[in-house]
């Protein structure tokens, strides 16, 4: 009973100081500047012009689109992709394999921006500017994605492929009738990581298109951000809220799933 | 023979796309940037004389690199320990069976779902050096005002505080998943052994999560060298460069100041301390990492 | 589940592939869908000054029936200039595109644009009717290579109320670094943590505090008669710039609100600093927001040197040559467009830029708002009594972006405790090498 109460209060004094930031610009976004700037916590009344001023000052809800197309193909591009490499590195045994799982994980060390100019005009002469898979193609080839399932194919026995094999199930079959139900949650787990780094990017989406069409809602608060005239506090910090509402939501649904995919047990013994 | 090569095609095919993709997205550009490390570019970008190796010289002679790698060390030290620890912390607590535990497994996650443009926005108000919300605090509590991110003593402790936040839902998720693939039948044997809180803490739990916590280091550490988006958007390298971390100043270098012959050598020497640490994590680590 | 995916991601392909070819960038068609000449047009304006362009933009579109001009937004004026670099020249690049003052010389040399100075000699375009001072950064060796647009200037603002409180005259804002340094010991509260004066650490306003001494920046007559081989920042007006602020931070009485023009701005209207230099962008969001009375005063000189005037800062615009004779000849349309009196007037009552069009100044909206705000007019009449001389037209060299940088290094190295001549030489030596190496790079 004691134990349960004090485990009850450090939950919410943990939640309360992580939740807080966002919390915090939830209700700044709701202020006027005056209250914001005086130190404020609560809103006097909810000012909901700053979410009309936000959506005004840039096509928001235009990019949330394209964000999400953008992230869902990026989503689904990985998993298809990892969980091929990854399988392969776990129970096909070739010749080099251990070279390139190397060769693999080493990519992970590779910043990004290292590779930017290079990737920006393969783009261009792939005539991608300013397209979906200009945005999305790119990313499809993941090793922490490969690497995450690798590890956790790794925990699955040996033995169910040793008899797999006797029952004559080809390697596809095996995949995608054993391994990957086996993998649920860390199949979501990969699917809400791609989705939301994706969702997150900015330098290349700002790289990769040079108008309105398929940019993406980060660019969008960027741009809410203005050069050299003063920004209007609580109207960014609606933009903020926007922006954050539905990767919020997506995780907080995303969650649900993956902890039933723990829960199914079917990684129990 | 025939049944490696056989083998070796099948291989190939689930490694194919992945290979495929990795080939022109990664490893043709990575050539093109050692390519580039050689090379002096005009301001447009294209490589006019070959220098060979003097662009790496260069930079290990200048004080504003070597700055640059100390804060970056300094950045991965505040930030990965801190990072794991309290996500391991919040995930064992939310791996109790307490009233609520879902609602606090969502708040402890949230941080994933913030975005580095969104959530270093918010935090870019809180640090406001004059209408911003911890100075009010400070303010109201009648101590002095922080420079916090105009002063080159805080600057990197704010960004890294900024860091940890934003790491933080990531790795609560991936330990809580760790957890929870513990066996719940380990637990209750030791309690016929009599075990308490504490010995079933470290005899079972840790060492059981040990694979996890090891993935999580890796990641961690990967991520906290390649930092960016917050830099930029808080201090963008300053101030007097104490926030200039490798990759923002590989990005300064390449995209601002349009050196490429630099950026790509100083890209270049990020990729082998990288790989350096990560060899030797793996060294270190695969040896103590049960698996189940 | 997996057939759900799979058709998800099929969705998804057709649908990017359907949104591709369509709504690709304007610069390859050249042409709306109703046979109006399509001109691109690249800025970096966010937030309030972005709707302001906006609205430029859409009353062309309507005025006429021949162009049709779209803007698209490229961030901050550097990632603009970074995607430029690597498309300029294809026919990804737009017609027309807004660069900073300092991305000046850059463009000229790039070989991706077009001097406007064509298009004036060709239509005898009177340039007497653009204002001198502005018109005078953008012109290389007597060409217009860009058409003015967004500029601005530096001026101080500062807080009547507190000047009152003080004992300060608030009808009169000091004028020279002494005068200034009094002030802002008078000023302080520190207690309260209330600054006299700040400054934001960006590299422009020392360029500006040195342009109002008459001091070049660069040699080589400031970098516009040659290639720049030497800065002169180090020079003693440089010292007296760094040893005025140095003293001042050891006192206590300057704040440091770091590099963002917001961080500033809202400590000026939070009331937590009394003076501060600012770019004249901000007059109207200064006016209107701050709590107390706002003054507007000239920038600061040392003691016994007269003012020289200031630099423009800002942006212009600047035609690319890789569009078709039509598109050049329709963005010269809308440049003309933009220059009008009443066009440049609305901008400057929306924006808080000055216009670069003297007729501008009769426009009634324009007469009106500085009647209702006199504080714009101490930037006007600046601007007005600048001298056009090589020190006030302006410093012109390639790697300007990079030689600010170590600037404002420099001012945080400065407020961190270090020497001032000592710090002055250093960077001094930096940009040196930023010379040398793009000497040796460009032929």
């Amino acid at each position: 009973m004691v134990k349960n109460a004090i485990l009850t209060c450090l939950l919410g004094l943990s939640a309360l100081i992580l939740f807080f930031p966002i919390l915090y610009a939830v209700s700044a976004s709701l202020m006027s500047t005056e209250e914001l700037y005086g130190g404020k916590l609560i809103p006097s009344q909810f000012l909901l012009e700053n979410y009309e001023a936000a959506l005004q000052s840039v096509p928001l809800l235009k990019f949330l689109l394209n964000s999400l197309i953008v992230s869902t193909t990026v989503m689904v591009g990985q998993i298809a992709v990892s969980s091929l490499a990854a399988y392969a590195f776990v129970y096909i045994p070739f010749k080099g394999r251990t070279l390139i799982f190397y060769l693999f994980i080493s990519t992970m060390m590779i910043p990004w921006e290292a590779t930017m100019i290079p990737n920006y005009l393969t783009i261009l002469h792939l005539n991608w500017i300013n397209t979906y898979q200009g945005l999305s193609v790119p990313f499809f080839a993941l090793a922490f994605g490969t690497f995450l399932l690798r590890q956790h194919f790794l925990t699955i026995p040996k033995e169910l492929r040793e008899a797999a094999e006797l029952e004559g199930c080809g390697h596809l079959r095996f995949l995608l009738s054993f391994v990957l139900p086996l993998s649920k949650p860390m199949l979501a787990a990969l699917g809400v990581y791609g989705f939301l780094t994706t969702w997150n990017m900015y330098l290349w989406p700002l790289l990769a298109t040079t108008n309105k069409s398929v940019r993406t809602v980060q660019i969008g608060l960027k741009m809410m951000q203005s050069q050299e005239n003063s920004t209007n506090w609580p109207v960014v910090m609606a933009g903020v809220v926007i922006v954050l509402l539905p990767t919020l939501i997506f995780l907080f649904v995303g969650l649900k799933q993956l902890k039933k995919g723990l829960m199914s047990g079917a990684l129990k013994g | 023979m025939k049944r490696s090569l056989r083998s070796f095609g099948t291989g190939m095919m689930f490694v194919g796309p992945s290979l495929f993709l990795m080939i022109v997205f990664v490893f043709y550009p990575i050539l093109k940037t050692i390519y580039f490390s050689l090379y002096l570019t005009d301001p447009r970008g294209v490589p006019v004389q070959f220098v060979g190796a003097e662009n790496y010289v260069q930079l290990l002679a200048s004080d504003s690199f070597r700055l640059s790698m100390k804060s970056t060390f300094l950045f991965v030290l505040y930030t990965v320990p801190t990072s794991i620890l309290l996500a391991l912390f919040l995930a064992v607590l939310a791996n109790e069976r307490v009233r609520g535990v879902e609602f606090f497994r969502i708040i402890f996650s949230s941080s994933l779902g913030v975005s580095v443009a969104a959530g270093s926005t918010i935090w870019l108000f809180l640090f406001h050096p004059s209408i911003g919300l911890f100075n009010h605090i400070l303010k109201t509590l009648g101590t002095a005002p922080i420079q916090w991110l105009t002063s080159p003593d805080w600057a990197l402790v704010s960004i890294a505080l900024t860091t940890v936040w934003m790491s933080v839902g990531f790795n609560f998720i991936v330990l809580l998943g760790g957890l929870q693939n513990i066996s719940e039948e380990l637990y209750e044997s030791a309690k016929i052994d009599g075990a308490g809180y504490w010995v079933n803490l470290f005899r079972i739990t840790l060492p059981l999560l040990s694979p996890t916590l090891f993935f999580v280091t890796v990641v961690t550490v990967i991520h906290s060298f390649q930092s960016f988006g917050q830099i930029d958007i808080l201090t963008k390298g300053g101030p007097a460069e104490s926030t200039n971390l490798i990759v923002y100043s590989i990005y300064r270098d390449a995209f601002i100041n349009y050196k490429f012959g630099t950026a790509s050598a100083q890209a270049m020497i990020l990729f082998v301390i990288i790989l350096i640490a990560t060899y030797v994590q793996f060294k270190v680590g695969e040896k103590r990492v049960h698996y189940q | 589940m997996k057939r759900i995916w799979l058709l998800g991601l099929v969705l998804l392909l057709v649908l990017a592939g359907c949104t591709n070819s369509e709504t690709a960038g304007g610069g390859e068609t050249g042409q709306t869908g109703d046979g109006k000449v399509k001109v691109t047009f690249w800025h970096s304006m966010g937030g309030d000054a972005g709707k302001a362009l906006q609205k430029i933009v859409d009353n062309y579109n309507a005025k006429q029936t021949k162009v049709f001009v779209q803007t698209e937004y490229q961030g901050s004026y550097e990632e603009a200039l970074t995607k430029l670099k690597t498309v300029g020249g294809t026919p990804e690049a737009p017609t027309l595109m807004q660069v900073y003052e300092v991305g000046t010389k850059f463009m000229s040399e790039s070989g991706y644009i077009q001097p406007v100075q064509n298009f004036i000699d060709k239509e005898q375009f009177d340039l007497s009717q653009l204002e001198e001072n502005i018109a005078g950064y953008y012109r290389i060796d007597g060409k217009l290579y860009s058409m003015p647009f967004n500029t601005s200037n530096a001026v101080m603002f500062y807080n009547k109320d507190k000047f009152r409180d003080a004992g300060l005259d608030p009808e009169k804002p000091p004028r020279t670094f002494s005068e200034v340094r009094e002030a802002a010991e008078k000023l302080t509260d520190s207690a309260k943590d209330e600054k006299g004066f700040a400054i934001l650490i960006y590299g422009w306003f020392i360029e500006q505090l040195m342009a109002n001494q008459g001091a070049d920046y660069l040699d080589e007559g400031n970098g516009r008669k040659g290639e720049p081989a030497k800065t002169l920042l180090n020079g003693p007006e440089g010292l007296r710039i760094y040893q005025w602020l140095d003293e001042m931070n050891k006192e206590g009485v300057l704040g440091n609100y770091g590099r963002k023009w917001d961080d500033i701005r809202a400590a000026f209207k939070a009331g937590k600093v009394a003076i501060y230099l600012d770019s004249t962008a901000a007059t109207a969001s200064n006016v209107k927001d701050s709590p107390f009375e706002v003054g507007t005063g000239f920038l600061p000189v040392p003691d016994g040197v007269e003012p020289k005037g200031v630099i423009i800062g800002g942006g212009s615009i600047w035609m690319m040559n890789s569009v078709s004779d039509e598109q050049k000849a329709a963005g010269w349309d809308f440049l003309k467009f933009v220059a009008q009196p009443d066009t440049q007037a609305q901008w400057a009552v929306d924006t808080g830029y000055f216009p670069i069009t003297k007729a501008a100044y009769d426009e009634k909206i324009l007469q009106d708002t500085y009647a209702k705000y006199p504080q714009y007019l101490t930037a006007v009449k600046q601007l007005q009594s600048t001298k056009l001389t090589i020190a006030t037209q302006g410093a012109l060299m390639s790697v300007f972006p990079e030689a600010r940088a170590e600037v404002e290094n420099s001012i945080e190295k400065l407020y961190g405790g270090a020497d001032a001549q000592k710090v002055l030489d250093e960077t001094a030596e930096k940009i040196n090498k930023l010379l040398a190496d793009h000497k040796k790079v460009s032929k």
